[in-house]
């Protein structure tokens, strides 16, 4: 894990304001990711942690502050950055209720084959692979799906743009704790084939096992942040987010 | 004064600065233009309330300007009435026929009332210029001018005073409705028919009510148009009229009572323009204004998708609500019954979609004064079941008892006024109004205020209750500082504590909670579990679909697991944790 924190920054965000009309959602945020670690974002509702996420994957306006994304600007527009690897799972999922499953992984792919990328179509084998589950239900309309398939369906789409940085809000809101699990083994699976991770978990207890570093956001501002190990100790974390001791 | 202050003084300085314009030597062309400007705006204010608010679109608005204007002069002229009566029986009559075209149509949805508006416009368009009695399509003409005890308003710049209060009046009327009890349903309609109806509204009386009150609007409208033209013909109550007050509403802002004005204005304003312009530009005459007016209009709602106005109210933003005065007589809440009682029986429940049974013969109870967890793997059922229990959806067979009555079969709001409050797995909320708005449409049941005490300012003592009320239940569930920001701008797990406020507000005996602590933080779902545990002390019954098992364990007295649709275990939560079935289907096996 150690080895993550020394590796390249591939994301790396400096002093990031964001405002809705009058309101400042984030006050001077920081954060590095480096290729290939986990790095998770703690904090409570309304902490502007979604928010972060919607103005890295460039949803929202920043109003000031500097993102790098492997040391040069990222791209504008959102399907840009889609192509160069940087990809959303989002809160609400998303999905295209009313097209099969097949369709969905496909259109995560979009900006990839925009890209003239010929063969990003093909990895979706690789997704059926890291998801049995999604295979049995390819032709199924994505409506139908229960909850955790939701999710599976919501991460495989992801994974078709073949993204260097996943982001992920909320992986298992909503989710049953057999599901929740499984969520978690898919996690380590990415990062173990080289993907890095930006995780807001309600689970933060989950969250710091499985990342490298935390950071907690609270009212938009970043009050705390170090190793995962050292947070999960931290008395503050542990009254707030983890209970129990 | 503050420059949002000024911001919203602004159209009524300029609505002041306009009346003087008959004063200050301004050719009668630009007064006839305002007459004509005020008279369009009246209707359009009516598309604001119905298309705006309510979702509803109505091609049909220049039918019912028709039947107004058909109604005063056929009257003025055949029977002699004056100005009073000609208006009552306008309103009246466009009132009866927007009723019977209402009741048949806004049941309807999607795309049936547009059409039926459509039909509508064109038929009344031909009956008009079929009738005998209304000249054919030559029309009425000779209408007496307006004369109404002494007063006789003949040149333009009199009647000018006369149409513009009017705009004047409907812009307060509406302003005062749209901010009431009434009000805030009609608001809601377009987003939260479904969340209405669970708070005990009839969202169709409310679409109907919207649908009658533009009718009305427009038929004034029409009265005016007869005293201004003396004379009435078919052609100006066409669809082609029809469409265009859509145009006004939708270019102006829909949604933006000044939006209506500005709509009006700028329509009849560049078609005049155009119409002197383009000949001349272009050495020959046709309908080219068309074209040109076509083309300009696509560009502005491309720049300005929210309208004219709509951009403007978006920089001066929302005005926070003023606090409930000292002395506010809090709602009264009705006792909850004694502890132990059962409250909520099912017996046999079940629905099919299909071939695939989701609910297959549930049976369980709740006792007053009590939490019961209904736990189980996604898809299970749970959400199903809880929308068959508060009516949402109809059981294929089955028994639902509550408070001692059978109600299955019943419809939510009929359920809402026996007290069963409920939240959605997905957050169902009016993202576009307030926090302390969206609430104050859970006590809808517990106001009485209408349309006409709304108008008339009667409803103050009544909506300082039901502010009171919805801002103590957002206190309650940690939202009190939120109470004037946008709904919409919460995070995810906020907006579902917003919806137990709202269900704290019905005066409730059973809550259903769907997932009620999904996406908070370890601290949010300890001071959910407190706020739970106080409602049970008052005697408060919760039904809860949770999956947080350490949130569930130290809350709820009995859990009933689901899987596939059927009840695999129920009884004490450490026993139930125990319980091989449920590890197997739910938990895992414990780490």
């Amino acid at each position: 894990m150690s080895a993550a924190t020394t590796a390249p920054l591939l994301l790396d965000v400096r002093d990031l304001h964001v405002r809705y009309g009058r309101v400042e959602a984030l006050s001077g945020v920081s954060l590095q990711v480096p290729a290939g670690g986990i790095v998770t974002v703690i904090g409570p509702n309304g902490a502007g942690k979604s928010t972060l996420l919607n103005a890295l994957m460039g949803l929202l306006p920043v109003a000031s502050g500097e993102i790098r994304w492997a040391g040069a600007a990222p791209p504008h527009a959102v399907e840009d950055r889609v192509a160069a690897g940087l990809c959303l799972v989002p809160e609400k999922r998303e999905l295209f209720a009313s097209m099969t499953v097949r369709d969905n992984l496909l259109l995560g792919a979009y900006a990839r084959v925009r890209a003239g990328e010929r063969r990003a179509l093909d990895r979706i084998d690789t997704v059926f692979e890291r998801f049995p589950r999604l295979r049995e239900r390819a032709g199924q309309l994505a409506g139908t799906l229960s909850g955790g398939e939701r999710q599976m369906l919501a991460i495989g789409r992801a994974l078709m743009g073949n993204p260097r940085l996943l982001m992920l809000d909320e992986p298992s809101l909503g989710l049953a704790p057999l599901i929740v699990r499984d969520i978690f083994r898919i996690i380590r699976g990415l990062r173990d084939a080289g993907v890095a991770i930006l995780l807001i978990e309600q689970n933060a207890r989950a969250a710091l096992q499985v990342a490298d570093h935390a950071i907690v956001i609270e009212t938009g501002n970043v009050v705390l942040q170090g190793p995962a190990s050292e947070l999960a100790r931290d008395p503050a974390v542990t009254a707030s987010y983890l209970g129990g001791g | 004064m503050s420059a949002a202050a000024w911001q919203r003084a602004l159209p009524w300085i300029a609505l002041a600065a306009l009346a003087a314009l008959p004063w200050v030597g301004a050719p009668p062309y630009w007064v006839t233009l305002a007459n004509y400007i005020g008279i369009y705006a009246i209707v359009a204010l009516g598309l604001v309330l119905l298309t705006g608010h309510a979702g509803l679109t109505s091609f049909g608005q220049s039918a019912f300007v028709g039947i107004g204007a058909y109604t005063t002069a056929y009257l003025a002229t055949a029977a002699g009435l004056g100005p009073l009566a000609t208006l009552a029986a306008s309103v009246a009559l466009t009132t009866a026929s927007a009723l019977v075209l209402g009741v048949i149509t806004v049941r309807l949805s999607g795309h049936y009332l547009p059409l039926c508006t459509i039909a509508w416009c064109l038929s009344l368009f031909y009956a008009f210029g079929n009738i005998d009695a209304l000249g054919k399509f030559d029309g009425l003409t000779g209408i007496p001018a307006f004369e109404l005890g002494g007063w006789r308003l003949e040149q333009g710049r009199e009647l000018f005073y006369l149409i513009w209060g009017f705009v004047a009046l409907a812009v307060l009327a509406l302003r005062k409705l749209l901010d009431s009890r009434p009000g805030r349903v009609v608001r809601a309609l377009k987003k939260g028919a479904l969340m209405e109806e669970s708070c005990g509204i009839d969202t169709a009386r409310y679409k109907l009510l919207a649908f009658v009150i533009a009718a009305m609007l427009a038929g004034i409208s029409g009265w005016l148009y007869a005293y201004l033209q003396r004379a009435v013909n078919p052609t100006p109550f066409g669809l082609g009229y029809g469409i265009e007050y859509l145009f006004m509403a939708v270019v102006g802002g829909l949604g933006h009572l000044w939006g209506a004005i500005v709509g009006a204005a700028l329509l009849t304003l560049v078609k005049d323009w155009l119409q002197g312009v383009l000949p001349a530009l272009l050495g020959q005459t046709g309908n080219f204004e068309t074209i040109v007016f076509g083309v300009a209009m696509i560009l502005l709602l491309q720049r300005a998708p929210e309208g004219l106005w709509g951009a403007v109210a978006r920089r001066v933003g929302r005005r926070p609500a003023p606090p409930p005065p000292a002395g506010t007589a809090p709602l009264p809440a009705q006792p909850q019954p004694p502890a132990g009682q059962p409250l909520l029986q099912l017996r046999a429940v079940r629905r099919t979609f299909g071939g695939l049974v989701a609910v297959n013969d549930i049976s369980f109870g709740v006792a007053s004064g009590e939490i019961v967890a209904l736990i189980g793997p996604n898809g299970a059922g749970k959400s199903t079941l809880f929308n068959l229990v508060s009516g949402v959806l109809p059981l294929s067979a089955g028994e639902v008892h509550f408070d001692g009555r059978r109600v299955d079969g019943w419809a939510a709001r009929r359920l809402a006024r026996l007290r069963m409050g409920r939240t959605f797995q997905h957050v169902r909320l009016v993202p576009d109004m307030s926090v302390l708005e969206n609430v104050m449409i859970g006590a809808h049941l517990r106001g009485q205020r209408g349309v006409l005490a709304s108008v008339f300012g009667l409803n103050r003592a009544e909506e300082d209750s039901l502010r009171l009320e919805a801002a103590r239940q957002l206190r309650r569930v940690g939202l009190g500082e939120h109470l004037d920001q946008d709904a919409g701008a919460l995070a995810l797990g906020q907006q579902r504590t917003l919806e137990i406020a709202r269900a704290l507000c019905l005066d409730p005996v059973l809550l259903l909670l769907d997932e009620p602590a999904a996406g908070l933080r370890h601290h949010e779902k300890q001071a959910l579990a407190t706020l739970l545990r106080q409602l049970r002390q008052e005697g408060l019954s919760v039904l809860l679909v949770e999956h947080d098992m350490d949130f569930v364990m130290g809350l709820a007295e009995r859990l009933v697991v689901m899987d596939f649709g059927t009840h695999i275990a129920e009884g004490p939560p450490a026993e139930v944790r125990r319980d091989p079935k449920v590890q197997a289907a739910y938990l895992g096996a414990d780490e």
